[in-house]
């Protein structure tokens, strides 16, 4: 699958919601766990050496599980193959919970259900549309089931 | 850099929403020359949120291309492209070339012109918390209106399941204090839905009657049948079914469906 390097690197360097070094271990058997500069932003989780300025690689937090794993750190796996982990190791129980409740509200999708859900919500409360006043009402992004691909 | 294509070409095949799709000629393909020149490449695209993929045809199983469209505009594409139709989406960051696509007809234009514009996360965003804002305002006024034209009915009914509300409202079900989540209506600086959710308000007759989670579009919940159901009530014929069944008749007790 072809995609621009540069794109998904410019977007490494925008505003990150959370960012931290944390111990990263890839999904491969044998792989060892190694200092990395892990960036949450929009829906992509971005992991940097130390000491570069370009990520080494990307992860795009769609269909995504986010598992506490002892003692404190959690691993993201992906819904066609749970069983394969990226692991992550926090400094502190308090940052893993910070880390994990931000990943699980990454996604675009998690996003799309929050607004059906106040839309909807809003709409049985004051009997109006919250998205007619912004002429979006008819968006198929904001519907309840939007287009089967 | 790595990206977890296996996941994310996974993604693009489900049958999570598209937000839009159709037919486009694109030039961005592999061997294609620095400007673009030709007739370009038709491939069936699918927008899903962020990312726009491509594939070769409608029945594609792997996805040829993904842009993610973060940090970019999108325009109607300036002569002297010789495509009708065109338009481009255009990154602020240096280095990356605009990448060029043309549609069938001028609706096919503005409708893929107007998705992409509205595909950043950051626009879904603000959306969303407007609506958390609206929704938190709403509930506050309830809650100001509720103490007023209802008092208590007691019952020691569990939260519904989503496709049994209507039929509950029917019967007049009221959630007691002891449903599993927690509270009160008032809720301030609600965090975004997932945690702020678990919400029940005794006796008001708009908020339908919410477990943690049980809410028909509560991000937790997954079924979209069930959604599909319960957006298709009334909510006066909601109100009105309310007011009756409060004032006279047995509530009934059903079991919590977890999801």
């Amino acid at each position: 699958m072809r995609y621009n390097e540069k794109e998904l690197q410019a977007l490494s360097r925008q505003p990150a919601e959370l960012a931290a070094e944390l111990g990263m271990r890839g999904p491969k058997k044998g792989s060892v766990v190694k200092r990395r500069l892990v960036k949450l932003v929009v829906n992509f989780l971005f992991y940097f050496r130390t000491d570069e300025a370009e990520p080494v690689g990307a992860l795009l937090l769609e269909h995504c599980r986010i598992t506490q794993e002892e003692p404190s750190g959690f691993s993201i796996s992906f819904i066609e193959d749970p069983e394969r982990k990226y692991h992550f190791e926090c400094c502190s129980e308090e940052q893993c919970q910070e880390w994990m409740g931000a990943l699980r509200r990454a996604s675009y999708e998690f996003m799309r259900r929050s607004l059906i859900f106040y839309r909807n919500e809003i709409q049985k409360m004051t009997g109006k549309d919250p998205l007619e006043q912004f002429g979006i009402s008819e968006e198929a992004r904001f519907q309840l089931s939007g287009l089967k691909a | 850099m790595k990206l977890n294509e296996r996941s994310v070409a996974h993604y693009a095949l489900s049958n999570s929403p598209a937000d839009h799709m159709g037919f486009l000629r694109t030039w961005g393909g592999p061997g294609t020359p620095p400007t673009p020149s030709g007739t370009g490449r038709r491939c069936w695209f699918v927008l899903k949120g962020n990312l726009l993929f491509s594939f070769e045809s409608r029945e594609g199983r792997a996805p040829l291309g993904l842009v993610v469209l973060e940090g970019c505009t999108v325009e109607l594409a300036e002569a002297p492209v010789p495509e009708e139709f065109a338009f481009a989406i255009c990154f602020d960051a240096p280095g990356v070339r605009p990448h060029l696509l043309a549609a069938d007809g001028p609706a096919a234009q503005e409708a893929w012109v107007k998705a992409l514009s509205r595909a950043s996360f950051g626009y879904m965003r603000l959306v969303v918390r407007e609506l958390e804002s609206q929704l938190h305002d709403a509930r506050q006024s309830l809650a100001l209106h509720r103490h007023s034209s209802w008092k208590a009915i007691p019952s020691r009914c569990k939260p519904q399941a989503p496709d049994h509300l209507s039929r509950g409202l029917e019967n007049g079900y009221a959630l007691s204090r002891d449903c599993s989540s927690i509270g009160l209506a008032e809720e301030g600086g609600s965090r975004p839905a997932g945690s702020g959710l678990a919400e029940c308000e005794l006796q008001g007759p708009t908020n339908l009657l919410l477990g943690r989670g049980q809410s028909p579009v509560s991000p937790e919940t997954s079924c979209f049948s069930t959604l599909h159901d319960w957006y298709g009530q009334e909510i006066l014929k909601l109100r009105q079914g309310w007011l009756q069944r409060a004032r006279g008749s047995q509530p009934e007790c059903e079991e919590q469906d977890r999801p």
